[in-house]
């Protein structure tokens, strides 16, 4: 019991690029189930907050009730505070003033000629949460330069759309409304070996032939040294064009390609939710938590376990 | 129509454990756990930390059926601890490798120095 359980592995993390709504970077010196099971947590266990409920006192658009609810829960919106709430599955035994609910209230009527379009900028924010908001919102009046908003609806003369939303904290396993990423993906580093000695048999002209059949580029001819060298390892697409190149050439084996089973090339793509640096931490946090609790089931299962004189 | 509600995914009833351990009665040292509302990302993870372990004999996963939101983790060591201690340990270098690789993100994040201060403290 006092043993370590295995060789303790120390994972190593490179970051490549950060924007608002992407992240690049490489986790390597671990096992592809760590960069799994981050993964699957980042698209569905990640809490953000998105409209829940709604509720309809005037719709006299040409679009129905349940399908503006269904867009207004589509509507990312910014969720910094999301820890701040108790979703409605949470438990929270002893907390009667838990935060919940964020209300949004809308009311447009077209009164011109013209169509006029309905956008989560007709959201009128929650004055408790001002912070909470749909992504890329302004108020005031639209000019060219003024973010957009996201469509939701069109109206003509005379029609009026009023509701309140209400959104509320969840995850993605709920709803993909709640995901805090639009893709998260990661691609194991290739790790190319060329066979040198069977190279040297092709001709330069058999050579770049080979280099050409990739559809990215991989390789390159060395003008100096007349050999051919791997640029862009990353490149590689799995796609197996060299290899059959190399068969078509009736020199089976110039290239040897496997995937590396401890580096991870990850990609985070947000919403605009949460900055994507901090979805891969939430992530993090998410899980150990995960692992938290399974430990001290554990720990009180064995206890139960240890009464009963097993 | 008769779908299960969604929440049922990820909320524990109340008349269930979380963590169920079931010995088994034909083989020695060897349990089963059945774990509420887990899927594969904890079934493999912690596979795949048991199956480090020179201890373990086997271990190995299962999700028996889709609309069941429960998972089977079976293990059976060698004798020299108990598939509890086995797995309590393999969560625990787990959860020490996720600390570390969250510290060191942290670290290169803020090479980057975006200026925006993480919200997680």
């Amino acid at each position: 019991m006092s043993s370590r359980a295995a060789p303790k592995r120390t994972p190593q993390v490179s970051v490549r690029k950060i924007e608002p709504d992407f992240c690049e970077f490489v986790l390597s010196d671990t096992d592809p189930s760590v960069a799994n099971a981050l993964r699957r947590v980042m698209l569905s266990e990640v809490p953000t907050l998105a409209i829940d409920l709604v509720e309809i006192e005037v719709n006299t658009t040409v679009l129905n009730d349940e399908f503006i609810a269904h867009r207004l829960g589509l509507i990312p919106l910014v969720s910094q505070r999301v820890w701040d709430f108790t979703g409605a599955y949470d438990t929270n035994d002893d907390d009667e003033n838990a935060l919940m609910d964020i209300v949004f209230q809308m009311d447009v009527k077209c009164t011109g000629d013209d169509t006029l379009d309905v956008t989560s900028n007709d959201l009128q924010l929650d004055p408790s949460f001002p912070d909470i908001h749909p992504v890329a919102y302004s108020t005031g009046p639209q000019d060219a330069q003024a973010e957009k908003g996201v469509l939701l609806v069109k109206l003509r003369k005379g029609q009026h759309l009023k509701l309140k939303a209400i959104a509320r904290k969840g995850i993605g396993k709920d709803h993909a409304k709640w995901q805090p990423v639009a893709t998260v993906a990661f691609q194991y580093m290739p790790d190319i070996r060329i066979n040198h000695a069977l190279m040297d048999t092709l001709s330069e002209e058999q050579k770049l032939q080979w280099i050409q059949s990739s559809p990215n580029p991989v390789f390159r001819l060395n003008p100096v040294t007349a050999q051919v060298e791997v640029v862009d390892a990353e490149a590689y697409r799995y796609d197996g064009e060299v290899i059959a190149k190399a068969k078509a050439l009736g020199k089976e084996g110039l290239v040897n390609i496997t995937p590396r089973q401890d580096m991870f090339i990850f990609r985070v793509e947000g919403t605009g939710a949460m900055a994507t640096q901090q979805i891969v931490v939430a992530a993090i946090d998410v899980l150990l938590r995960k692992l938290d609790t399974l430990q001290q089931s554990l720990a009180s299962a064995d206890a139960a376990m240890d009464m009963d004189g097993l | 129509m008769n779908a299960p509600d969604r929440y049922e995914k990820f909320v524990v009833p109340e008349h269930l454990l979380k963590v169920e351990v079931r010995k088994d009665t034909k083989v020695a040292d060897a349990a089963t756990f059945v774990i509420q509302r887990e899927d594969h990302t904890v079934g493999n993870l912690v596979r795949m930390q048991l199956l480090e372990d020179k201890d373990i004999m086997f271990a190995g996963y299962k999700i028996p059926h889709p609309l069941q939101y429960q998972l089977l983790i079976k293990v059976q060591t060698n004798g020299s601890k108990t598939p509890q201690r086995a797995v309590q340990s393999a969560i625990g270098s787990l959860e020490e490798e996720l600390r570390d690789i969250r510290e060191k993100f942290l670290a290169d994040v803020a090479r980057f120095g975006s200026g925006e201060e993480s919200m997680l403290a």
